[in-house]
């Protein structure tokens, strides 16, 4: 063994493998680890963070020839009571979602913790394969379960219920069922990861003290998953904003949306700073309702934890 | 001390890229190419049918067809001007306003294509050159409705919840609605009757489509029954073993000519007159107005019959008697429109 | 302590069986009908389909006919491999440096490296356009790939940094005590134990990327054409049945990929 006293390590002569003495001067591996987010956070800044800026930049800009600077974007998109319209509309779109994926999918998350240990993956399966599946691919699912001779028409027709079909594609109704098809695995994902850390002993110790199921699931299970439910909300409230190919395909022309908006003005109009404007307005409405979320989900943890 | 492990890693993955990126198809050397924009839809069928083999024939050129509507490709050039995605436009008479206005197309020299000879010299200009006619008119499903004879009867009550429409983002759109306001004593400048008349029938729409090409696959799908559309869409998805038929209404119908030009700072500018010069050609304008695609021809030698029916268009003489727009005129207003009509339809 | 079947837990289980039954329904029938649907035999998409053939899928793989998709499947499997393997060296990097540490600048780091999972990436997709156009660069493959790799970064430091939180620290530990480097107690200890979740959040990123469309959307060109673009066009533009197809094989894909996945890595719990 080579007697060391330098300040680097060395390799030991031995190629088999020996781990190579580290001298006293080595620093502890935690406090090295920092600089090794350097990359990512360099990556970042050149490839996300700068392009942000830019579309931040170009939104104040004037004219559509990128002239003069000031708020006159913004002050266009404040003037006109259609795009708060559109605005509005599009957030009012991602909430029910939200309700509805979180209607269906609690009680999907309490029967996967009922269910026997063998069956879980098998669900868990089920739950994980839409949200791997293209979202072209769910998108057109739902076409041809919403046409005029799709799925549900011609069931309802069969079964003598309507004589003329229904239109479901193009409306919010299909929108809002179909989206929360396509996001249920980003509630339910949060959601189960929770639940499964929940503590058995405090459903049993409700029961023991004489409180119905229902009194249970509100009293004691809801807000001790409030955590995951919340993480859930977030990330189906953030997809289903932005899900620009299921709002065109899905919603239809007559829905104009943030998304479709921003398409329009930028490749049909040519106007990117209003374009841009309207990416920053879409950007600051998610980022505070994800805000918003974040604090109450860190006080419901301070809750859960006391 | 540095980390010659993580320079290691480091350099394995960004071999892996650089072997990975290797691996892309590369243009044949030999052959040369060219990448040109096509509208989607039957227009892309027709090309890649008819047009693609021909270059490579005659001119030993690769195409790569890309599908973009008329004033997507605008956008796209508009975003790289110095680097344009592609070397040719492909373009409707107003896209072609603003994209000369914006300085995108290169100065069109009809010296270069040897098969100019067979145009009548209206058209071609300094800016590029027609490539095919297209005619708009009312199309319907002969199996579910009846045969409408002009633009109001588009808002009959007995076409309730069965019409289609789509807005100003295409030239036959734009086309067809100033027709329809002309039939409520609007002009080609002034819309406002249509959209006075579209807000009356609103409650009675049966499908809108903000994307002009969707409106096809609503047809096909039974989501609609009558609509306005080009006279080669209809006669594709016939081809198709749609139930489709197409109207002249009895207004007149409209038409107007598609035209290719030069992209400045094109990458391969020499192919692209090669391009655009075997699209001229008598063969390819021939074939391209066959049935299913029914491209009309601008090339003397290719007449207009029998390809097309006999009581649509007789010669390229009749066609100048059908109603054609000034698109000098519309250009600037379209913007406007766009955005009114995003407001005026939306629930 | 026994209890009796009250009321309230029988409408209990009444409802909430419903509403798991309603949410299972539109959990599985989507690609269920897909995969049915891929394989009739007319045009349109009705459905159930009037006859059953599978001329789609012949379509679909005669290399003359289906040639752009071919590319664009070929360009969007590059572009995902490309992609996840640089956020995987990127990734794992910063997850060993944020992973454990509640700094005020590990937890900026990861709130700002999450940040694509949360934000519109459309947003993100039209403002890498600006900035490339700004940069004069032509629309590649590269750039897309660029593109790409900020959006699906985030899965593989989640998958990781859950991995490293799950880490006997107490092995690190006793390795550095035993005299060996940091960098051989990474190699020989901490990255056999964190590989399986960053073999996980390689497969999402993966898989994230080959769907990616609001990026694609701006950055896609003529010579980088994408699959769920081209899916797209063809189903807007030409009710093409073989995006059906298409979807078919997919679907197929994706659920052999999973299992494969499950078993390796446990996938499935990973990313509970």
């Amino acid at each position: 063994m080579p007697a060391g006293s330098s300040a680097s390590t060395r390799r030991s002569a031995n190629s088999e493998g020996d781990p190579p003495i580290a001298t006293p001067r080595a620093r502890a591996p935690r406090e090295r680890e920092g600089w090794l987010a350097l990359p990512l956070a360099l990556y970042f800044c050149l490839f996300f963070l700068a392009p942000l800026v830019l579309l931040a930049g170009i939104s104040l800009r004037v004219t559509p020839q990128l002239e003069g600077v000031g708020l006159a974007q913004y002050a266009r998109f404040a003037g006109d009571p259609f795009n708060w319209s559109v605005l509005w509309q599009t957030l009012l779109i991602g909430v029910k979602t939200v309700a509805l994926t979180a209607c269906i999918g609690i009680p999907l998350g309490l029967l996967f913790m009922e269910t026997a240990r063998r069956l879980q993956p098998i669900l868990l399966f089920v739950i994980v394969l839409p949200l791997l599946t293209s979202v072209v691919v769910r998108t057109f699912a739902w076409m041809v379960i919403l046409g005029r001779e799709g799925l549900v028409n011609n069931a309802l027709t069969a079964l003598g219920v309507i004589s003329t079909p229904l239109r479901l594609l193009h409306t919010e109704l299909g929108l809002v069922v179909s989206l929360s098809q396509i996001e249920m695995p980003l509630m339910l994902l949060p959601l189960i990861s929770v639940m499964s850390r929940l503590d058995p002993n405090l459903k049993d110790a409700s029961a023991a003290l004489g409180a119905g199921r229902w009194r249970t699931l509100f009293r004691v299970t809801l807000p001790l998953s409030l955590p995951g439910l919340l993480a859930g909300c977030l990330l189906v409230f953030a997809s289903s904003v932005t899900a620009f190919v299921s709002q065109t395909i899905i919603g239809g022309g007559r829905m104009v949306l943030m998304p479709f908006y921003l398409w329009q003005q930028a490749t049909t109009l040519f106007n990117w700073p209003f374009a841009a404007t309207i990416g920053m307005v879409l950007l600051g409405a998610v980022l505070s309702v994800v805000t918003t979320l974040n604090a109450l989900g860190r006080r419901s943890r301070a809750l859960v934890h006391g | 001390m540095s980390t010659p492990a993580l320079t290691r890693r480091t350099l394995l993955a960004g071999g892996a890229v650089l072997a990975t990126t290797t691996l892309l198809p590369r243009p044949a050397r030999a052959a040369g190419r060219i990448v040109a924009p096509v509208y989607p839809g039957p227009w892309e069928e027709a090309y890649r049918a008819v047009v693609l083999p021909a270059v490579k024939k005659t001119q030993d050129v690769d195409t790569v067809l890309t599908p973009l509507l008329a004033l997507d490709q605008v956008a796209k050039v508009k975003a790289s001007r110095s680097a344009p995605p592609f070397d040719v436009f492909l373009l409707d008479p107003g896209p072609v306003v603003v994209a000369v206005e914006d300085g995108l197309i290169e100065k069109f020299d009809p010296s270069r294509c040897k098969n100019i000879m067979h145009l009548q010299k209206s058209f071609y200009d300094d800016w590029g050159v027609s490539v095919a006619a297209q005619i708009v008119g009312i199309a319907y499903n002969p199996k579910k409705v009846e045969r409408p004879k002009g633009w109001k009867d588009l808002f009959e009550p007995k076409y309730y919840g069965k019409v289609g429409i789509s807005g100003f983002g295409t030239t036959f759109g734009t086309s067809s609605l100033i027709e329809i306001s002309k039939q409520y004593g609007g002009s080609m400048t002034n819309v406002d009757p249509a959209f006075e008349q579209l807000k009356k029938w609103l409650p009675h729409v049966g499908v809108i489509a903000q994307n002009p090409v969707a409106v096809n696959t609503l047809f096909q799908q039974g989501q609609m029954d009558v609509t306005y559309t080009n006279f080669q869409t209809v006669s594709t998805l016939k081809g198709r073993g749609v139930d489709i038929e197409f109207v002249k209404p009895d207004t007149g119908p409209i038409a107007f000519y598609t035209t290719l030009h030069v992209v400045k700072n094109a990458a391969n500018r020499d192919n692209a007159y090669k391009y655009i010069d075997t699209i001229l050609s008598t063969e390819v304008q021939a074939a391209l107005q066959k049935p299913p695609y029914n491209l009309l021809s601008v090339n003397k030698n290719v007449p207009l019959q029998p390809d097309m029916p006999a009581d649509l268009v007789k010669s390229h003489a009749e066609l100048a008697s059908f109603v054609h727009h000034d698109w000098r005129v519309i250009a600037p207003l379209r913007a406007g429109w766009i955005e009114r009509f995003n407001k005026e339809i939306r629930q | 302590m026994a209890r009796q079947t009250t009321a309230g837990d029988l409408s209990y289980r009444v409802v909430l069986g419903l509403l798991s039954a309603v949410a299972l329904l539109i959990l599985i029938t989507p690609v269920v009908v897909v995969i049915i649907t891929s394989f009739t035999d007319s045009r349109s998409l009705r459905f159930p389909p009037p006859a059953y053939s599978l001329r789609w899928y012949s379509a679909l793989f005669d290399p003359v006919q289906s040639a752009q998709i071919h590319t664009a499947a070929w360009n969007s499997l590059v572009i995902a491999v490309a992609a996840t393997a640089i956020s995987v060296v990127l990734g794992t990097a910063a997850a060993l440096a944020i992973s454990g540490r509640r700094t005020w600048w590990t937890q900026t780091l990861d709130a700002v490296f999450m940040s694509p999972l949360i934000l519109p990436t459309l947003a993100f997709g039209l403002a890498a356009l600006m900035f490339f156009s700004t940069l004069r660069l032509r629309l590649s493959l590269p750039l897309m790939i660029v593109g790409h790799v900020a959006v699906v970064v985030p899965f593989i430091l989640r998958t990781t940094i859950a991995s490293l939180s799950q880490l006997d620290r107490g092995l690190l530990d006793t390795s550095s005590s035993l005299g060996a480097s940091g960098i051989y107690t990474f190699w020989r200890v901490t990255l056999p134990a964190i590989r399986p979740g960053i073999l996980a959040g390689a497969f999402i990123a993966f898989m994230a990327s080959l769907d990616n469309v609001s990026v694609s959307l701006f950055l896609a060109g003529p010579e980088n054409d994408v699959l769920p673009i081209r899916m797209w066009g063809m189903l807007e533009s030409q009710l093409d049945v073989r995006t059906a197809a298409v979807s078919g094989v997919l679907i197929f894909t994706t659920a052999i990929l999973v299992v494969v996945m499950d078993r390796i890595v446990g996938l499935t719990r990973r990313i509970s």
